[in-house]
This record gives structure tokens, sequence and C-alpha cells, in this order.
């Protein structure tokens, strides 16, 4: 075998992986959002945190919402700016790949953050009209992690401060109405 | 002459407005109680310091008390107002410390918001929200829905009671005293919350497979913005998080009795119950409902946005209903709704605009309102048309047979005609910020009628006086007027009065 000969079979194969990495275009949340109706049918891979809850249903199915804004990395708790709204999708995805995930995210956790890769549905006829992400594979890129806020004790003693001197004052008013004149 | 002001009169409004700051001040205990349940200790500090500025607001006005606190007309429209500009002001505290707000008037827009039962937010990063600050977000709703003032004549009501009850909105007295009135609201409410949070949860529970404590999160959140019409939802993504038609099935459960009158409730618990449906306000809202749903299912049919009946019917049916009983919750995204146009954006926006009944937890123009104003032009074109003689039967069905006098047809177009200057007015300043007449007026019309659908616009970059003006909007329009133009004339009492 000549050395070109080599180099073309070498070539055709990084071609033909390429190709099916491409299969599934990378997108994100938003433009699964901002074009739905465009991007319907298409196979996707989107990354994001699950967040929400999962739901295991009867049917086989296991539902969670994908987020892919500004507080998958930052969120607020963590001391992120608050930069608006949050930008999800509903997930659906079989048992199998739902089982074994870490806590979605929520105030108590950042969800995991994985990669997924699937079909997008734009009001799927199946399902009167929802939109959604249908899940065939998934990565998780992040594991999922507790987390924890400290208490606010400047705005407890104020508010507890409030409430004694409230009471002082109540209980003062009381006795200049009920004291002797 | 105008008449200033005295000492006394501020004593009362202060005194009354005391009373009540101590009322919501019991209320918030509940986030506390969630706070320290779920062990959220960052939100407690914030929960405590807002019962806290309540209480004190509470003793001092109390002290104010005068020897015979009578409350009349004047004072009692004051006080509501009073109200409903202290209540979200205080009760943003635990947003503000929250952090998931760019500015405190963000913060006390969400306090709006919540408090009118309009829904429109501009949070950040909802889906990591603390519980029990997501819980006060509804309950906020809740006592907006019902009414503060109701919440609080349950607990002491005086001579002046009435004022009171008919400044926030409710001009309907179904019971002789508002006392009775006030009790009768919170027994049905009481009821529908132990009903739909008990189908809520086990619908979470058994059919959404979520775990049981996270289904009665939902569950509860969900019933207090439905029954209050508010529009608020624990997820970013609205109803359309669940993916459920049974769910949503359920929760539509507490929009219809948000959206139902209280003297309707009345009449279908004890009678009687033919007044449900010969009422005019009902039929009046059943026609209007019809209607708007067939211009917006033939909107949406005409752009193919739904390539199924089934989507098109589900899809199209909730987000009327959601618009119609002014709640606000959507299960599709604004960006999507944005895209709405022709008869699809006309159904929606008429339905917003129209709203629910009377003396409901609902806003907008209301029912009977509309079915009057057809009645009295319906009369008019009659009597133009018939020979000069002719007597035009000048009467209408609700809960009795009433004459539809010349004051009423006045005063039903007067709140008419301001509700439209209202959605003008938001309008107006939206377009005079560059974005597009569409989209301004959707969410002119959403805030101004406190329904919580937004097609964008509300958003925390969105302009400063933008937002006031949609707060003046959702006040106004939760509190129809009256309470408001009081308010404006009293200041302008104690400042040019003699």
């Amino acid at each position: 075998m000549t050395r070109t000969t080599r180099l073309v079979i070498i070539a055709t194969i990084c071609l033909s992986f390429s190709g099916m990495a491409s299969a599934a275009e990378a997108t994100t949340v938003s433009e699964l959002i901002a074009d739905s109706e465009a991007l319907a049918g298409s196979e996707v891979t989107v990354e994001g945190e699950l967040v929400g809850d999962y739901g295991f249903r009867q049917d086989g199915w296991m539902w969670t919402q994908l987020n892919g804004d500004d507080y998958v990395h930052a969120p607020i708790v963590n001391g992120g700016e608050p930069t608006g709204g949050n930008t999800g999708v509903g997930v659906r995805m079989p048992f199998e790949l739902g089982e074994g995930l870490d806590p979605p995210g929520g105030y108590r956790n950042r969800g995991p953050i994985v990669r997924v890769t699937g079909v997008w549905k734009h009001h799927d006829p199946a399902r009167q009209g929802e939109s959604y992400l249908e899940a065939t594979s998934l990565t998780v890129v992040e594991p999922g992690r507790p987390r924890s806020q400290n208490p606010q004790w400047p705005a407890m003693l104020v508010g507890l401060g409030l409430l004694a001197g409230s009471l002082v004052l109540w209980r003062t008013s009381r006795g200049d109405q009920t004291g002797p004149k | 002459m105008l008449v200033k002001p005295t000492k006394s009169d501020f004593k009362v409004i202060g005194y009354y407005l005391g009373r009540i700051s101590l009322i919501v001040a019991a209320a918030g205990c509940l986030p506390l109680l969630w706070a320290v349940l779920t062990a959220e200790w960052h939100p407690f500090g914030s929960f405590l310091l807002m019962i806290g500025v309540f209480t004190a607001l509470g003793v001092l006005g109390s002290r104010l008390a005068p020897r015979h606190p009578k409350l009349d007309w004047s004072h009692g429209m004051v006080v509501v107002a009073l109200t409903w500009l202290v209540v979200p002001l205080i009760g943003a505290i635990p947003f503000v410390l929250s952090g998931h707000f760019g500015t405190p008037l963000d913060a006390v827009f969400d306090s709006v918001s919540g408090l009118t039962t309009t829904g429109l937010a501009v949070i950040s990063d909802l889906d990591h929200l603390a519980t029990s600050l997501n819980f006060w977000r509804h309950l906020l709703q809740f006592l907006g829905g019902l009414g503060i003032i109701v919440a609080a004549l349950t607990v002491f009501a005086g001579p002046g009671g009435i004022t009171l009850y008919l400044g926030e909105g409710r001009g309907e007295r179904f019971l002789p005293s508002v006392t009775s009135i006030s009790r009768f609201i919170w027994t049905v409410a009481a009821v529908h919350l132990v009903v739909v949070v008990a189908a809520l949860t086990l619908v979470g529970w058994l059919v959404l497979g979520f775990e049981v404590h996270r289904a009665a999160f939902h569950a509860i959140t969900m019933f207090l913005a439905g029954f209050s019409t508010g529009g608020f939802a624990p997820q970013s993504t609205s109803i359309g998080y669940y993916h459920s038609a049974i769910f949503e099935a359920v929760a539509a459960i507490s929009m219809v009795a948000g959206v139902m009158s209280f003297g309707l409730h009345h009449s279908l618990w004890r009678g009687p119950r033919r007044d449900a449906i010969a009422n005019l306000e009902t039929r009046t809202i059943l026609s209007t409902f019809g209607f708007t749903l067939l211009l917006t299912l033939l909107g949406l049919a005409a752009t193919a946005a739904f390539t199924d009946i089934t989507g098109l019917t589900r899809q199209g049916l909730f987000q009327i209903f959601s618009a119609h009983t002014t709640t606000g919750w959507a299960t599709i995204s604004s960006t999507e709704l944005s895209g709405w146009g022709g008869l699809a954006f006309g159904g929606m926006a008429l339905a917003m605009a129209l709203g629910g009944m009377g003396n409901s937890t609902a806003g907008g123009v209301k029912a009977l309102r509309i079915g009057l104003t057809i009645k009295a032009v319906i009369n008019q074109v009659k009597q133009a048309l018939l020979p000069e003689r002719a007597v035009v039967g000048n009467t209408y069905y609700q809960s009795g047979k009433r004459h539809l006098t010349h004051d009423t047809v006045m005063a039903v177009m007067t709140i008419s005609l301001l509700y439209v200057a209202l959605y003008l007015l938001g309008t107006g300043v939206g377009v005079a910020y560059g974005i597009p007449l569409q989209q301004a007026l959707f969410e002119s019309v959403s805030a101004s009628a406190t329904i919580g659908l937004s097609v964008g616009v509300t958003d925390p970059s969105m302009p400063t006086l933008l937002q006031i003006v949609y707060m003046l909007q959702m006040w106004a329009g939760r509190l129809e007027f009256l309470a408001l133009f009081s308010l404006i004339g009293f200041s302008y009492a104690a400042v040019r009065g003699k």
C-alpha cells in the first residue's frame, strides 16, 4: 500500500467520524427556544444544568428541565450576578438515562451539568402540541453539588430588635390605657 | 372649598393602616415557619426583618388611636390605597435581600405584581430560589387575590368596614354584613385549598412521578397562584414545566374558582343555583370566552402554528383560558407568544382586556360591565329604530331583576373607559421606548388587567420609567381607580386645602 493510499484511507476514516459527530447539531437552549420551529425534528446536542424535579412517569419516560443560562456556572446563591430570567426547556428521556443522576438543581443543589443529545420536538402532535427535547444520550459534564447560604445575621438582629421594641411599645400603650388616671 | 385634613383624619388613617400591618405581619409568619421547617436560614433573617417592620408599623399605628376611631368614606379609600402601597414595599424586603433582583425597584416590581395578582416578573434565577421565598411570592398573590382588607375585616370589622371592602374593588354585597362576606370568602378559599392542593399533590406524585414533598410544594404554590388568578409559578417555565394535560386541567379548577365572583360562589353553595346561569355576568363571560377562543383558534389555524387539531386545541384553549381568567400561566414560551399575530393576537388581547367577573380575584374591565355596556348599546339602537312612542325594556337579571338606570350606565362606562385609558397609557410609554406596537399593547394590557402573560417586554433590563408605569397600572387596575383617585384627592387637599 502506497503512502498516498494510506493517507486517503486515514482521511476517509477521519471524515466519517467527523460526519458522525456533526449529525447532531450542537446548539444552545436559547437557540432551541428562539428557533424552535426551524429546529423541529432535528437531532441536536445541548449542554446545561438539570433543574427542578426528576419525574419518573409510569410510561417509562423521565421528565426534567434543562437550563442553559448564566446561572449554570454562576448561580446567584454562589455570588452570581442577577442578569435576568432562566432559560430552560423540558427534556424527556428513557428511565435508564435518568437513573443515578445527582439531584436536580434548586436552592440546595447545583444540578448536574449534562450534554444531552436528542431530537427537538416542536409542537409534538403526539403530546398535543408540547415542545421539548427527547434525549437519546446523556453525558454528565460536571456532577451536581450541594450548596449552602449563610444566615443573614444583621437582618435577623434588626428584625428581632424591631419586634422587641414593638412589644415594649405595645405594653407601654396598654399601660397608658389601663393605668390609673 | 377644599377642606384640609385634620390631625384626627391622619390618626384614623394611621390607626387602620397599623391594624392591617399587624395582619400582614401575622401572614408573614407563614413563610418564616416554612424557612424554619426547611432550614433555609438565609431567607429566615429577611422574613424576620419584614415581620419586624410590619409589626413596628402596626404598633405605632395602633398608638395613634383616637378616642373613637370612626372611619368615613374618604378615610377608608385612603387606607385601602396606602395599604396597597405599603404592603408591597415592605413585603419586598425578603426579595431585596435574596440577591435575586438587580435593583430594589425590581424587587418592589415583583412584590407589586404579586400582590395585585398580576404575575409579571423580573426575578433572576427563579429556578434556584429558596422554597420559602417562592412560597412568599405565591402567598402574596393569595393575599392580594382575596384582598388584604378582606383578610383584615375577618379579624376586625367596625362601622367603616364597608368602605374598606368597597375600596378594594369589590362592589357586590351578597350577605348582610361585611364580616359575614369576609368569612364566606375565606371559607370558599379554604375549601378549594384543601381540595385542589390534595388533587394536585396526587397528580404530581402519582402521574408526574415527583417526590411527594416536591409534589406538595408544587401543589401549594400553584393553588395559591391559580385561585388568586395571579399567575406566578414555582419554576421559570410556568405551567409548561409540568408537561401534563391532567395537571393543567386540575390547576384550571383553581382558575375557574378564582375568576368566579364570590356572589356566584354563594349562589352555587347556598342557592338559588339558577342565578349561576341566569345572571347577566355569567352569560357575558361565557359568551366572551367562546368568542375570544374562536378568534384565537382561527388565528392559530390560519398561521399553521400547530400541525394537528389536538395540539391547536389544547394549547390555544389553555392560553385563552389563562388570559380570560386573568391568571397568566403559559404552556408556551414568551418568545413563541410574541409571534402570535393576527386573529390569535386579537383574541388573546381582547380576552385579557375584558377580564373576569367582578368581586372575584380576577382583573380586567369585568364581565358585568361588559354585559351592561352591550345591553345599553343594544337598547339605544332599539330606541333609535323603533317608533318614537315604543318602550324598550330596560331590565337585566343579576341576582334578581334590576333596572338599567342612566346612573348605572354612566358608572359602568366611566370605569370601562378608564381601563381603556390605562391600557393606552402603558402602550404609549412602551412605544415611546421603541417597543413594537403589538408587543407594547399586549404587555400594557397584561399589566393593567393584572394578567401576567408576557411577550418578553417585562425583563430586568426594561426601562425604569416603563417599569414604574407598569407598577402604577397594576395598582390602579387592581383597585379599580376609586381608591387611587381618593388618595390623590386626599393628598391634594392635605397640601392645598384650607
